[in-house]
């Protein structure tokens, strides 16, 4: 079932064009991403969602009803912000227990509700401080709490986690994570940070200078990207110029041919780019059928798991090799002259 | 702070100085509140609560007590009513101007009390109001309303405009959002500017004494003109009156900011 139902919402700031016109879907029980570097749209379109932000065009459906026009308050959502926006003057059971209060349920039914909620996200005890009295990591759950526990049709959240530190961060992305699967809560989710979106999300919205630049799963925008942004924000990637040399095969700028995959028909001559995932390269010969390419090694960097190869190919261009480190590793020296080598079917052309 | 102890010491010894300076003159009242009720002389040559008795009995100046309060009150309710709105929409509202909005709205701080009250005199025998009470309810409001303004949207400014909007996403109507979330944490702010603006409008004289009508005597004006006629120590005796009751507003404020959260 549709939840959110977005189309063609565009908003524009005198000339700025802030959101491009968009079209957008959300189901029932997803987990859906915005993703996308500062100033891509990431928070507009989000705000057009919640209606803290009135679109220029398009309409905003929720539960199947035409909501454009409908005023926040009576959209039936719930969002959690950066900045945690608990009540400083409220304890945490009456911050939780507000939104319940405005849908006028009855004391008994509130004080349930509120307790259920708090067990729920592991903070039972809580209840009778202030935010203030709270960790970051705590208020950001008491936050999610208070969404849950009215059950909104989709939970918003504008980088909810931004304010914490790395360690804290990834605890709490599958906090979120766990609850979302759990309770079957369908949201819209807004970060900048890739890694955070290929944890938790379904689906991925890369967003790019105001438009969906991508939509998908985590698996098809790391392994389909559609254009060198996306192959470029998801991921490490190597990037190699080139033209279209014949069927399935390109003309690097230093005059090797490689064969590689693509989706759409290339034409020849064409100018294009040759995507290489680090972790597809391999520094030997890995099978005869398999593409090639000479390059010298400028340097290698362990960091613990894996391995990093800086290497220049003939012609100049650099390129990233990433291996699982073994500890047996044979460590080239700088200077070292060595073959790359991958499975055909691991180069993929984008449009240049 | 300052690490040098000594350094420390001198300062605190300088700000002892200029408090002393600027309190004991209004101090020497008090003793001589305590004396007799034929003159004004410091020391009092004997003490007694003679003066405050001839306070406490006197039709004249109760009346003019109660007439002060009961100006201050409505002044400062209408100052809250008009200054509470406007201090949101200087703080919350996009629209142009609003710069220029402010400071019109401040203006009245700016402006010598005494073109306010001739510009008021004015005004209200142009427009034919006559009733002395209201006159001074409303001239006075011109000059406490902006220090609610200030002290709101001081308040405001330290509200976290995303609380307002949590709360209207989560279902909250406007009314809800202004009774349950702003105004509760603009709460020390309106004690504040309240207190404030009742003690402007009670101490109040200038504008008061170019529009009020004969039979309209505040407490300030009943003793300027007490002190022209008569020069009758019971002045004492309301001027420590007074000065308690400042006291006494003062602490009610730092108290009332000392137990808010602070945000
Ligand atoms: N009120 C506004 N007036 C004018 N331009 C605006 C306004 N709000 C946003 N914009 C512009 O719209 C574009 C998109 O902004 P938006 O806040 O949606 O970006 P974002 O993806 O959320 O970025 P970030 O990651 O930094 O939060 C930006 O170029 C921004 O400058
Ligand atoms: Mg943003």
């Amino acid at each position: 079932m549709v939840k959110v139902q977005l189309n063609d919402v565009e908003k524009r700031y005198g000339p700025t064009v802030a959101l491009a016109p968009t079209n957008l879907s959300v189901t029932e029980g997803e987990f859906l991403t915005l993703l996308g570097p500062s100033g891509s749209g990431k928070t507009t379109l989000l705000n057009i969602v919640s209606g803290m932000t009135e679109p220029t065009g398009g309409e905003v459906w929720i539960d199947g009803v035409d909501v454009t026009n409908v005023p926040s308050a009576k959209r039936g959502l719930g969002m959690v912000f950066q900045s945690y926006a608990l009540m400083p003057h409220m304890t945490i059971f009456q911050n939780i227990a507000f939104p319940l209060q405005i849908r006028g349920l009855p004391r008994e039914e509130i004080r349930r509700k509120v307790e259920d909620v708090l067990e729920l996200v592991q903070l039972p005890h809580v209840a009778g401080r202030k935010p203030k009295e709270l960790s970051g990591g705590q208020q950001q759950r008491i936050a999610l709490a208070r969404c849950i526990v009215y059950d909104p049709s989709i939970i918003l959240m504008d980088e909810p986690l931004g304010a914490l530190d790395k360690k804290l961060r990834e605890q709490m992305q599958l906090e979120i994570k766990r609850l979302q699967v759990q309770l079957g809560i369908t949201m819209l989710y807004v970060t900048h940070d890739q890694e955070e979106a290929m944890t938790m999300s379904d689906r991925i919205i890369l967003m790019n200078n105001g438009s969906a630049e991508q939509i998908g799963t985590p698996n098809e925008l790391y392994f389909q990207p559609n254009s060198s942004f996306v192959a470029d924000f998801i991921g490490q990637s190597n990037l190699l110029d080139a033209t279209v040399a014949g069927e399935d095969r390109v003309r690097l700028v230093n005059g090797e041919i490689i064969t590689v995959r693509h989706d759409a028909p290339l034409s020849h001559g064409q100018s294009v780019k040759v995507l290489l995932r680090p972790e597809v390269l391999h520094l030997r010969e890995i099978d005869a059928g398999g593409n090639r390419l000479d390059a010298t090694i400028r340097g290698s960097v362990i960091s613990g798991s894996t391995v990093k190869h800086f290497l220049e190919l003939d012609g100049g261009t650099s390129v990233l090799v990433e291996e699982l480190s073994n500890g047996t590793n044979a460590a080239p020296a700088p200077g070292d002259r060595v073959t790359i080598s991958w499975s055909v079917g691991q180069a993929r052309v984008l449009p240049a | 702070m300052s690490a040098d102890p000594q350094a420390n010491r001198l300062l605190k010894g300088a700000a002892f100085a200029v408090l002393a300076f600027l309190v004991l003159p209004s101090l020497i009242v008090v003793p001589i509140s305590f004396g007799d009720t034929h003159e004004m002389v410091f020391p009092p040559p004997s003490l007694s609560l003679d003066l405050y008795r001839q306070y406490f009995g006197d039709p004249q100046w109760l009346a003019a007590t109660w007439l002060s309060v009961r100006v201050a009150i409505w002044t400062t309710l209408i100052s809250l009513l008009l200054g509470i709105p406007a201090a949101y929409g200087l703080v919350r509202g996009r629209f142009p101007g609003k710069r220029l909005v402010a400071m019109f709205l401040l203006s009245p701080i700016m402006v010598p009390s005494v073109v306010i009250a001739l510009g008021l005199y004015i005004y209200f025998v142009r427009i034919g109001l006559s009733h002395g009470e209201l006159r001074l309810v409303l001239g006075l409001t011109v000059v406490t309303m902006p220090f609610v303004i200030v002290t709101a949207t001081a308040g405001l400014q330290n509200v976290d405009p995303n609380l307002e909007k949590a709360a209207t996403v989560m279902g909250a109507g406007p009314f809800t959002v202004l009774f349950r979330v702003t105004l509760p944490l603009l709460k020390p702010a309106i004690v504040g500017g309240s207190l404030f603006a009742f003690l402007m409008s009670f101490d109040e004289v200038v504008i008061a004494w170019f529009i009020t009508r004969a039979g309209y005597e505040t407490l300030p004006i009943k003793m300027f003109s007490s002190i022209q006629w008569e020069i009758s120590p019971v002045l004492a005796a309301v001027s420590s009156l007074l000065m308690l009751f400042s006291v006494v507003v003062c602490v009610l404020v730092v108290v009332t900011r000392r137990n808010e959260p602070q945000q």
